[in-house]
């Protein structure tokens, strides 16, 4: 590689008019599902463009196109007024588009500069590397944006913070146009973020557009120039940030009214305590999280991406150990804090991650539904085959679950056919408090409204529910109370009448 | 497998037959094996030499049953060959120095059993690999057994009981063989028909799942590990008294032998796939072609080579019989 590494698209970006980078018209589908439906999406040089939207919108589709992880199925894209073709994340490196993702994409056994110069190390005459210039380069770099990380350090040995500004460097390196952070913030203390963002506006100085994805109103209102929402994979607004309020900005994220789509046929809650949790902490991330479920009530817990739902489920069944506070089911302690005594007490989770955690994939569905109630259907030790069969066989009837038989291996199943079976397992066991983590993760929209109807019957035969989900539908549609978490810790905890969208994602926000 | 094989169904008769053929193929390569070898040389199907074959594969098998349960559950044991010649000495000076068969058969089981445990406890404790961790312990009991004894351990005593544990017949049927089948008998019951069998393939097929149903998969494994040692006991004892003595540079390779039978079998080194009648078969043919060699009066050394080249084919069919399934 004998670019410049010192002076990238300086004098290139001068034409302000033409835009770095433009999207039209992109679609993307993924099986059963529209992800992007024809979005325009324009960058100019020098400005910082905060993409915004829920999970889900559509953002990690749309930045996914921009580095060639996915391939679009309709549209085109324009890199400073000439139409490039973005087949594979090499192509759209080559195209001066840079994306630093969340997960930082670095070979954390390798040195800052071996990092930064990855793609092309420079050679000296023999075709040796030239490891002088190496370093020497790696620290014009960083003198650029103005931070300064030892070019020599192993890179998997430094925060998080730093790490991005390698990859900064790394965009340098590459004459990158348009670099595009994706939620950049998540893990950054307040100092580090403002480190970040003064790093952010000299790449603007530069003349590149930087893409800021974030659900911060907070910082976006404080570093972007320009603004677009995206709900549903839908483009909804592009607007200076100026035209911006923070109630606008949530009602352009949110839009449609969403409270009838969900049929309750419960009752209302009783009174009985199933589940109390008293100031729970956690090593990682819970900090003194307290709160009461009832029998026969649907308690929602929303938060943004890192608020510490999925910790907070794996923490009260058992699955993560606790650094302090009490767990009680129906009044019993959980301890010693473990599943085994978890299920003993009646409190069971329902995975986000069917396949890791939850499916057994290769074994036969009627083995993943019995896994956690074999002893009941066991004489001596010995199963009970027939008796097994029947009981699965009920729960395939019941809740009507496509298979083309018990045996068949649960992995050919579909996700919502899955979750079922993992439903099934849980009430063959017999729960009080069922926790369930992002129940329609990858499953259909059709198959949607069918987990939510059971989840309503679950709490109707008088289970505890509590739901872990980042989709306001789902937390309005099925929730008696809503509590919200933000960062480890419970900001809000309301019932669904005095619920609004925007007081939920205020406290969301923190 | 099993439960599909009383399927009344007629799509699970040919589901059953799909996954049912990875013992098919091995079923086939044997039949064919026998069949090539008594052609060639008319006495491989004397009586006595089928009760050679059955014998050779008595030790392999008992191991082969517990290794079976251990692959199961996603973890492996490769001490199992040093510590078969471990077990052999201290059974043998231990029966020396008492001159009771009972107490030298304790002594061995409790020396092996002590090193499954041990190796459980460092795999489901520690978090080692139980690859790393069993290699592990392989060095430390090839060494320690030098420590132990510098030459074989004689056999003094020349109890008969003793004797008749290797080299002794109940009727035609050599003692090794009904060993080896009753251990293999409880092993298929146990995987086939039992809660704690189904837990095995459960914490191999994903062990957080399991932990999540409530189910200490920890000590599962550690089960596993146990048994795949008591299983060691055994054979080491029955080794010795075919030597006739505590041999500390007995075993080398075993686990191999072991492990190539049970993978042979279709067991998966993932976990939660396999199934002992495979392993019964894998370890029928592995054997068949050690004997073959020697009646057809090859060279020796072929017994590594050949089955070396009939693991890498039969692990190849296996792949595309996958590929075939897929739809």
């Amino acid at each position: 590689m004998s670019v410049d590494f010192l002076h990238p698209g300086e004098g290139a970006a001068v034409d302000k008019d033409v835009p770095a980078l433009e999207l039209r018209g992109i679609d993307k589908r993924f099986p059963g599902v529209v992800a992007l439906d024809n979005v325009d999406f324009t960058l100019e040089p020098g400005k910082i463009h905060a993409l915004m939207g829920e999970n889900g919108a559509g953002k990690s589709t749309l930045i996914k196109i921009m580095a060639g992880v996915y391939g679009k199925d309709a549209g085109t894209i324009r890199m400073r007024g000439r139409e490039v073709d973005i087949k594979s994340p090499r192509d759209s490196l080559k195209q001066g588009i840079k994306v630093v993702f969340q997960e930082i994409a670095l070979i954390s056994e390798f040195t800052v500069a071996e990092n930064i110069f990855l793609e092309g190390y420079p050679t000296g005459k023999t075709g040796s590397i030239d490891w002088k210039k190496i370093r020497a380069e790696s620290a014009a770099l960083f003198n650029r944006i103005g931070f300064n990380v030892d070019p020599a350090a192993r890179t998997g040995s430094l925060p998080v913070s730093q790490q991005q500004m390698v990859e900064i460097a790394r965009a340098l390196a590459h004459e990158a146009r348009v670099v595009v952070m994706d939620e950049p913030t998540s893990s950054l203390t307040p100092n580090e973020v403002s480190l970040l963002f003064t790093v952010i506006r000299r790449l603007a100085n530069l003349g590149i557009a930087v893409v800021y994805v974030s659900h911060k109103l907070d910082e976006v209102f404080e570093i972007a120039d320009t603004v677009t929402v995206l709900r549903d994979g839908r483009h909804i607004s592009t607007k200076p940030i100026g035209e911006h309020t923070n109630d606008t900005l949530i009602q352009d994220m949110i839009g449609r009214r969403i409270d009838n789509l969900f049929p309750r046929q419960r009752g209302a809650a009783g009174s009985k305590i199933a589940l109390s949790v008293d100031r729970l902490s956690t090593a990682k991330k819970l900090s003194e999280v307290s709160f009461e479920a009832r029998a026969g009530e649907v308690l929602g817990f929303f938060g943004l991406m890192g608020a510490g739902r999925t910790e907070l489920a794996k923490a009260i069944v058992g699955y993560d150990p606790i650094t302090a506070g009490t767990i009680s089911v129906d009044g019993q302690r959980l301890a010693p804090h473990d599943t085994r005594t978890g299920v003993r007490l009646g409190i069971g989770l329902l995975t986000e991650d069917r396949k890791s955690e939850g499916l057994m994939g290769e074994l036969p569905v009627y083995q993943n539904a019995s896994l956690a109630s074999l002893g009941a259907f066991a004489r001596l030790g010995f199963v009970d085959k027939a008796k097994e069969h029947k009981a699965v066989q009920d729960y395939v009837d019941r809740f009507r679950i496509k298979t083309p038989s018990l045996f068949q291996q649960v992995k050919n199943l579909s996700g919502g056919n899955q979750q079922k079976v993992l439903i099934s397992r849980w009430l063959m066991r017999g729960l009080k408090v069922i926790v369930v983590d992002e129940p329609t993760r990858g499953i259909d929209v059709g198959a949607k409204s069918e987990i939510f109807a059971l989840i309503d019957r679950l709490a109707g035969e008088g289970l505890a529910v509590v739901m872990m989900t980042s989709e306001m539908p789902e937390l309005l549609g099925l929730a008696d109370r809503i509590a919200v978490m933000c960062e480890g810790r419970l900001t809000a905890i309301m019932t669904r009448d005095e619920a609004t969208q925007e007081k939920i994602l205020n406290a969301a926000i923190g | 497998m099993s439960e599909l094989t009383h399927a009344s169904a007629p799509k699970r008769f040919i589901g059953g037959q799909l996954l049912g053929s990875s013992q098919l193929v091995l079923g086939v390569i044997l039949a064919v094996l026998c069949i090539a070898i008594s052609i060639a040389a008319p006495q491989f199907y004397s009586e006595a030499n089928i009760i050679a074959i059955l014998r050779q594969c008595a030790l392999v098998l008992i191991v082969a049953s517990g290794m079976t349960m251990l692959i199961i559950t996603a973890e492996v044991d490769l001490s199992v060959g040093a510590s078969l010649a471990f077990v052999g000495c201290i059974g043998m000076a231990v029966l020396n120095s008492t001159h009771s068969l009972a107490l030298g058969m304790l002594a061995a089981l409790a020396f092996a059993g002590g090193v499954g445990l041990f190796n459980g406890l460092v795999v489901t404790r520690l978090r080692v690999n139980s690859l790393i961790a069993t290699i592990g312990t392989m060095m430390m009991l090839q060494g320690g057994v030098y420590l132990f004894t510098r030459e074989a351990v004689q056999n003094h005593n020349q109890l008969a009981s003793f004797t008749d544990l290797g080299a002794g017949y109940a009727g035609p049927v050599p003692v090794p063989v009904i060993l080896a089948a009753l251990i293999f008998v409880v092993a298929y019951v146990t995987l086939r028909f039992t809660t704690l069998g189904r837990y095995l393939y459960a914490v191999g097929a994903n062990e957080k799942a399991v932990r999540l149903s409530g189910i200490r998969s920890e000590r599962l494994k550690l089960f596993a590990f146990i048994v795949t040692g008591l299983c060691v006991g055994v054979a080491g004892m029955i080794l010795s008294s075919l030597m006739n003595a505590g041999q500390p540079t007995a075993g080398r390779g075993f686990e191999l032998t072991v492990i190539a039978a049970v993978i042979l079998g279709g067991t998966s080194l993932l976990g939660g796939r396999g199934s002992l009648f495979g392993t019964l078969l894998g370890v029928l043919v592995l054997k068949v072609i050690d004997n073959g060699i020697i009646i057809l009066g090859w060279n020796q050394d072929l017994q590594m080579v050949v089955p070396g080249i009939v693991i890498i084919l039969a692990t190849y069919l296996d792949i595309i019989r996958n590929r075939a399934n897929v739809r």
